[in-house]
């Protein structure tokens, strides 16, 4: 799950000072984060002349642009540049389908945790493609460990609290307990390779796209 | 959908063989969960194939397999902890989850004790060259790495964080040979594309100064303040629900007006649930204010009574503003000397009657339920079972609606008698008024009156849609559940509108029929929006006219019935106003409108807002198939039609249109 930020105020004005605008802006998921009452704040004020502006949830949907931009196409040619305000997926959805016009973002993303299924979850996942937690009692050292450690604590760990975070736990004295609570601390024996890097899914997609 | 533009997003895949296998080497009879994965085309159903996979990895050993199942979601905690939970897992020594990371982790933690063990390697998505890349809600090519410093502005809109193997940032590295990467041959060079694009917007492409990435962005404390706060909010009194937007401040400070007396009115005889009441007066009979004009036809039915006085002029179909299709309506043409039926008496208190001749009353002057179901009252309040709590309901958790809020305002005295009434009828031991906490003023105004002690409680709500759902709110106060297809009164409870209490009290006390209503007119582009006493019947022209300034509804605009989620859109505006009708909310229509035609990509954002645990897309997937049986399977007709998953849906599917179908499919189905 993506989240939005503002950019920094005098970072977007550097951008667009005395130009005509469009203003795309999403709805952020429709998820509570887009900072929708921040964008209506900085629009509001901005002197810049606004040709159009148009809202819509799920910015980041081809179709849904597209009709947008269909319906806006006079104020989109009156304006100068477009700016959004969305996360980077929908400001280059909209930057791809108006290739001859200068499309400006005015926001940050950033992500949040359990991006991969629904929204924000106490559990990461950083598709590293060689999952770990079999050895680790099910508890990612990946995304837990500030340092992505595989082969025990880092040393720094001071009463099971780690040395980078002091509020959050060692994952390493997480997956100690668990494996003891198991009775599979001898799993701890076994030395874990480095991580692969190079790891990724194009070995999937061809082999797909070998079927097709 | 445009298909050429939907991306694979898989999210894992079955580990290598040898390594499956060496787990199972170590077992002896493990479960398997699968997950049925997320943001992809939902086109089929392909549980299968994963499982038939892994059969073939395993051969003979396949028969360590003590049994399996497929979890829609299997990160969604709250859903899926049920399902595992509910599993039977004595009789293996192990479970195999197949899933990305999250699943497996979450599996692991809520199994503690038992070995958990991944089937599945997760991958990063469908980007062939990137880093960690990460995408929004659609399915789309463009991908986005959540830096939390966007270099899309220097770029000309394209990402050469995810785009280029190198993530170089001031230009291409010098690899590139005729115009393509030289990590991947297969792909384009991004700086040639930014320059391209650059060029074409008939700029020139000059960095203005050189970039660096900061890796320390975003800060772990940041992302789990946001990850946190997303959590609660979610998970806030209820599982499920929206926070949509709640444009209440146009109308939350209007008192309640009398709305002109209209000149004709025209009352369906329909206007609760059950039987349609059977009409009393003919083509030219003069009625007064508050006479029976329909005669209620069985137990579960009410009678209707005039709003004004004046002749009636005809009995004709008219199309119903909440059902579907044309139905009888009483045209009556006003003579405005509102002249009152001679029933009409005002008492000072209701200590003299009895239980019976309050229910008597109540059903007399036609009281329904206002919240918008219009079950009848006097039905409600004669429970075959025991009943220990009555809950009032003042959430009105929909969008723009205020005309409860306005009642307990401006009329909390009249509210606590109609509770008493009730009580008397229902001896209960406890009361709860509850009220979402952006009405406080509301609060204020009931507590004011609330100062002897007494067995009635004002719960101030976190405000979140679909709370004022009677199923929601019994679980949101009481913590019991309504079993599937039950009723409130299942689990000892009755819950009654606050407008509802209103009526009670006016019935009993004012001796007026339920003849008008409070409703709240909102929306976008109205001249006087307000909250307004509308005769029932009263024409919706007549409320666009006086609230719009128009004699039609502008093309760009539609009318619903209701607040904007809930709301039935409207076709005629020669509809009249009927009891259970809690405003009209006029909105400018979306561009892009829901559809039935849309494809689902499984992103489990319906799974996440249904308040009563279910799985919508299924409805959708199979609704879209004619396979209505399927969707009876997947408990629809436990499905309140609060509408929280098309109103998230990121394809934006007609979810509810199918869910319709569906319920009426599945109530043919019971009684053939």
């Amino acid at each position: 799950m993506l989240v939005t930020q503002l950019k920094p105020e005098e970072e977007v004005l550097a951008k667009i000072s005395g130009k005509r605008l469009f203003i795309f802006g999403c709805l952020g998921c429709k998820e509570l984060y887009f900072p929708k009452e921040e964008v209506a704040k900085f629009v509001d004020g901005l002197k810049e002349e606004i040709t159009g502006r148009a809202t819509l949830d799920y910015l980041c949907n081809r179709e849904f642009v597209k009709a947008y931009i269909g319906e806006y196409s006079k104020e989109i040619e009156g304006a100068e540049l477009v700016l959004v305000f969305s996360c980077g997926v929908g400001t280059q959805v909209v930057s791809a389908l108006l290739e001859g016009k200068l499309v400006y973002t005015g926001c940050d993303t950033l992500y949040l945790n359990g991006f991969q299924g629904l929204s924000a979850r106490n559990f990461n996942c950083d598709q590293c493609g060689q999952c770990y937690l079999n050895y680790t009692a099910g508890i990612c050292p990946i995304t837990n460990c500030p340092k992505g450690l595989l082969n025990g604590p880092c040393g720094g760990a001071k009463n099971g609290k780690c040395e980078v975070d002091p509020e959050a736990d060692c994952a390493w004295v997480l997956i100690y307990k668990r494996l003891e609570k198991l009775g599979k601390l001898d799993t701890l024996t076994k030395i874990l390779s480095p991580r692969d890097y190079s790891k990724n899914i194009t070995e999937y997609l061809s082999q797909k796209e070998g079927v097709k | 959908m445009n298909e050429t533009n939907l991306i694979d997003y898989t999210k894992f895949k079955l580990k290598p063989g040898e390594e499956i296998q060496e787990i199972f080497g170590t077992v002896a009879g493990i479960f398997i969960v699968y997950c049925n994965k997320c943001y992809k085309r939902f086109e089929r159903e392909d549980k299968e194939e994963e499982h038939n996979k892994l059969l073939k990895i395993l051969g003979k050993d396949a028969g360590k397999i003590v049994g399996q199942i497929g979890v829609d979601f299997l990160c969604n905690d709250f859903l899926s902890s049920k399902e595992l939970l509910s599993l039977d897992l004595s009789d293996c020594d192990g479970v195999g989850v197949i899933s990305c990371g999250i699943g497996v982790q979450f599996v692991a933690q809520l199994l503690e004790g038992k070995p958990v063990y991944a089937l599945a390697d997760s991958m990063q998505s469908a980007n062939p060259t990137s880093g960690v890349a990460y995408h929004g809600i659609s399915l789309e090519r463009e991908k986005c790495a959540g830096c939390d410093q966007c270099y899309l502005n220097l770029t000309g809109g394209i990402c050469p964080i995810v785009n280029c193997p190198k993530g170089l940032l001031n230009g291409p590295c010098g690899g590139a040979k005729n115009g393509k990467c030289e990590v991947n041959p297969n792909i384009d060079c991004v700086w040639g594309k930014i320059y391209e694009r650059f060029e074409k917007q008939g700029g020139k492409l000059t960095l203005e100064s050189v970039q660096i990435r900061d890796y320390s962005k975003p800060s772990l404390k940041l992302k789990k303040t946001l990850s946190l706060q997303n959590q609660n909010l979610r998970s806030e009194g209820f599982y499920g629900g929206l926070h949509p937007s709640e444009e209440k401040e146009q109308t939350k400070d209007k008192r309640l007006e009398n709305f002109p007396e209209p000149e004709v009115a025209a009352i369906f005889l329909s206007q609760h649930t059950g039987k349609r009441a059977k009409p009393l007066v003919k083509v030219g009979d003069k009625v007064k204010v508050g006479q029976k004009i329909g005669e209620a036809d069985g137990f579960v039915s009410v009678p209707i009574h005039s709003s004004i006085s004046g002749k009636v002029i005809s009995i004709e179909e008219r199309i119903h503003p909440a059902l579907n299709g044309k139905e009888l309506a009483i045209i009556i043409k006003n003579d405005m000397e509102n002249q009152l039926d001679s029933s009409i008496q005002p008492r000072k208190d209701f200590d003299s009657l009895s239980k019976e001749n309050l229910l008597q009353i109540i059903k007399e002057r036609g009281i329904v339920g206002l919240g918008g179901a219009m079950f009848p009252t006097h039905v409600k309040l004669s429970p075959p079972k025991k009943i220990d709590s009555l809950i009032v309901n003042g959430c009105e958790c929909e969008p723009y609606l205020n005309s409860d809020n306005r009642i307990m305002i401006e009329h909390p005295g009249e509210v606590f008698t109609g509770i008493k009434i009730v009580q008397k009828i229902l001896p209960v031991n406890k009361v709860f008024i509850a009220v979402e906490d952006n009405k406080p003023e509301a609060v204020a105004s009931l507590s004011n009156l609330l100062n002897e002690p007494s067995n009635i409680e004002i719960v101030s709500l976190k405000t979140k849609y679909p709370q004022g759902a009677e199923k929601v709110l019994i679980k949101r106060i009481l913590n019991r559940d309504v079993p599937e297809k039950g009723l409130p009164l299942d689990v000892g409870v009755v819950v009654l509108n606050v407008s509802t209490i209103f009526a009670i009290y006016q019935a009993v006390i004012e001796g007026i029929p339920l003849i008008q209503r409070a409703m709240t007119v909102s929306g976008e582009s109205l001249s006087k929006p307000g909250n307004y006493l509308v005769k029932l019947g009263t024409l919706f022209k007549d409320i666009v006219r006086y609230c719009i300034g128009e004699e039609e509804l502008p093309n760009k605009y539609e009318l619903k019935v209701g607040g904007p989620i809930m709301g039935i859109p409207q076709l005629s505006l020669g509809s009249g106003v009927i009891k259970g009708m809690t405003g009209l909310t006029i909105l400018e229509k979306h561009i892009v409108e829901v559809s039935e035609e849309r494809d689902c990509i499984r992103c489990g954002r319906c799974v996440e807002a249904c308040p009563m645990s279910l799985y919508p897309f299924y409805y959708a997937f199979y609704g879209k198939r004619g396979e209505l049986e399927k969707a009876v399977k997947f408990k629809v007709e436990n499905c309140i039609e609060c509408g929280c998953c098309e109103v998230i849906c990121s394809s934006k599917i007609s979810i509810l249109g199918f869910i319709k179908q569906e319920k009426k499919y599945a109530r043919n189905s019971i009684k053939a």
